[in-house]
């Protein structure tokens, strides 16, 4: 079998991120797939190593759009951890404040993408409508609607103004609000369960062979979450419940991130209360950090990420390992597509929430069978839900 | 501090121990890591997070970082080469199915040759040949 040209992509003026899948079928299904990273590697790692620690902080920073937050988080936890530095208070309850609503405008984006793509124009609408209100929030607490800059070692940048909590109370009351009708949507409507139930399952056994992380993992039985496993911050001061579902398709995948997102208003709710009474420095005074070795890590909104940095007394990181969590879930494609059908392809893809608007334009689809051609998976995926629509209300 | 019965069961092939708060690194000679991987991994239900490759004087350190979710401890099995110019050690994919794609990272940007690893090609660099071999060690003079 040969591998010829790409019509659209990786590199295209559509693509926000640059993915590429080659998928193999036969005739209607799928019968092996393969990835093909790299187009965005721009040497992070590299660079870190020529900056100073805070610079590595504000590096890191721009590595994702959507985990703008979650990689200097960690980041910060790596360098911490090679002199178990301590933070205060307050700080702790900034962070987690706005790591949790940086898990729910992440998850707002997905559900977004995901009606879009089985073809539920108004979830895509709305969620992404509801998502408008928590960038408004960051940027009340950083000025900025992405890339904080909030993170320090020791602590954070800015503190939150007391004067606005009750504003942003009434956005998370909206968002709940919310959120919880989203719940009902996917439990009551038949055709979603209909369309999601029992597509692309990635079993227990996968997920941990493949070392899955976060929602992927969790909608398969592997109840890994940092936030539980390793309080950092302010995660053993408040109450969450973490939220694991056994079957590993994509619709517990879905269920997985709205309940998450239900956790995470409830857990953004406490640090604001919390943060009424809790007064005192928001950032301990480190000097240097000594020479070591330190792991940090994240619960980002689509799993764990890790950062491990070696440093030598200097003043900037001597080895800067950077792992985000799609490096671990993307590989389970290779469990979790063998054997479906075409159309389902596209949803079971964007179920681990990689960058999407741009993957399923840079699939390559080869059958085994003939030359290779192409097909227009968003239109697949969409007419499936329209038969299983008409089947169900006939 | 609690290390689940590791360092117990595993006392002759475990060398010098760096032990911090929920942290184990730990050296391994290249003949007892897929034992003492398995035992990690299998055994004791670690996950693997990831591995991290780094050019020392003293040779190429791979440091591998297994998490134990239950405990939030991470055990770090530590493999030094000391041939800086052939650097060569096991894989553990054949243990650890999700070590596939850092072993093929750690290859590309640092030159090692993982025995036993199913797939030897490029991960990041496979479209782009006009990368210099082993990038991430350019800096660095042996």
């Amino acid at each position: 079998m040969s591998v010829n040209n790409v019509p659209v992509g990786p590199f295209h003026p559509l693509l926000e991120e640059a993915e590429y899948f080659n998928l193999v079928v036969d005739g209607e299904t799928v019968v092996d797939i393969d990835m093909d990273i790299g187009w965005m590697h721009r040497g992070h790692e590299f660079i870190s190593e020529q900056r100073t620690f805070t610079q590595s902080i504000y590096l890191v920073e721009r590595i994702c759009g959507i985990c703008s937050t979650s990689h200097p988080l960690a980041c910060v936890h790596a360098f911490e951890d090679v002199d178990n530095i301590e933070i205060p208070e307050r700080a702790a309850y900034i962070r987690t404040l706005v790591g949790e609503l940086e898990r729910i405008h992440s998850h707002l984006l997905w559900f977004g993408l995901a009606g879009h793509f089985i073809g539920y124009d108004t979830v895509w609408m709305w969620a992404w409508k509801y998502r408008e209100p928590i960038l408004q929030m960051f940027e009340i607490i950083s000025g900025n609607r992405n890339h904080y800059g909030m993170m320090r070692v020791g602590g954070v940048a800015n503190d939150v103004d007391p004067n606005r909590i009750p504003e942003m109370m009434k956005i998370l009351d909206m968002v709940e609000e919310k959120m919880n009708m989203i719940a009902k949507i996917a439990n009551d409507d038949p055709v979603l369960r209909s369309r999601l139930k029992g597509v692309g399952v990635l079993t227990r056994q996968d997920a941990v062979d493949f070392c899955a992380v976060g929602p992927t993992a969790r909608a398969s039985d592997v109840p890994c979450d940092v936030r539980r496993d390793e309080p950092n911050d302010a995660y053993g001061m408040v109450d969450f419940e973490v939220a694991v579902l056994p079957n590993g398709d994509v619709y517990d995948k879905f269920v997985v991130r709205v309940l998450e997102t239900i956790e995470s208003a409830k857990i953004c709710r406490q640090c604001l209360e919390r943060l009424q009474t809790v007064k005192g420095p928001i950032l301990n005074n480190v000097k240097e950090i000594t020479a070591g070795e330190g792991i940090g890590r994240y619960e980002a909104p689509r799993g764990e990420v890790f950062h491990f940095v070696k440093t030598d007394g200097s003043n900037r990181p001597i080895r800067h390992k950077v792992r985000a969590p799609s490096y671990n879930n993307i590989p389970t494609y290779v469990a979790s597509c063998k054997g479906i059908p075409i159309a389902d392809a596209l949803i079971t893809l964007a179920s681990v929430d990689p960058c999407y608007c741009c993957t399923e334009r840079s699939l390559k689809v080869i059958d085994v069978n003939h030359d290779p051609f192409k097909v227009d998976l968003l239109q697949l995926s969409r007419e499936k839900t329209q038969r299983i629509r008409r089947e169900i209300h006939e | 501090m609690d290390n689940n019965g590791f360092f117990e069961a595993m006392s002759d092939k475990v060398g010098e121990t760096i032990e911090k708060k929920l942290r184990y690194y730990f050296v391994v000679d290249n003949e007892n890591l897929l034992e003492v991987v398995a035992y990690i991994f299998k055994t004791m239900g670690c996950r693997l997070s990831t591995a991290t490759a780094t050019e020392l004087y003293q040779g190429i350190e791979v440091l591998y970082h297994f998490s134990h979710d239950k405990s939030g401890t991470y055990y770090c099995p530590r493999i030094i080469m000391p041939d800086k110019k052939n650097p060569q050690m096991n894989s553990i994919t054949p243990v650890v199915r999700g070590a596939e794609w850092i072993e093929r990272e750690m290859a590309e940007m640092f030159g090692i040759d993982f025995v036993g690893h199913p797939r030897k090609e490029p991960l990041l660099t496979r479209n782009n040949l006009t990368v210099r071999k082993q990038p991430l060690r350019i800096t660095r003079v042996s």
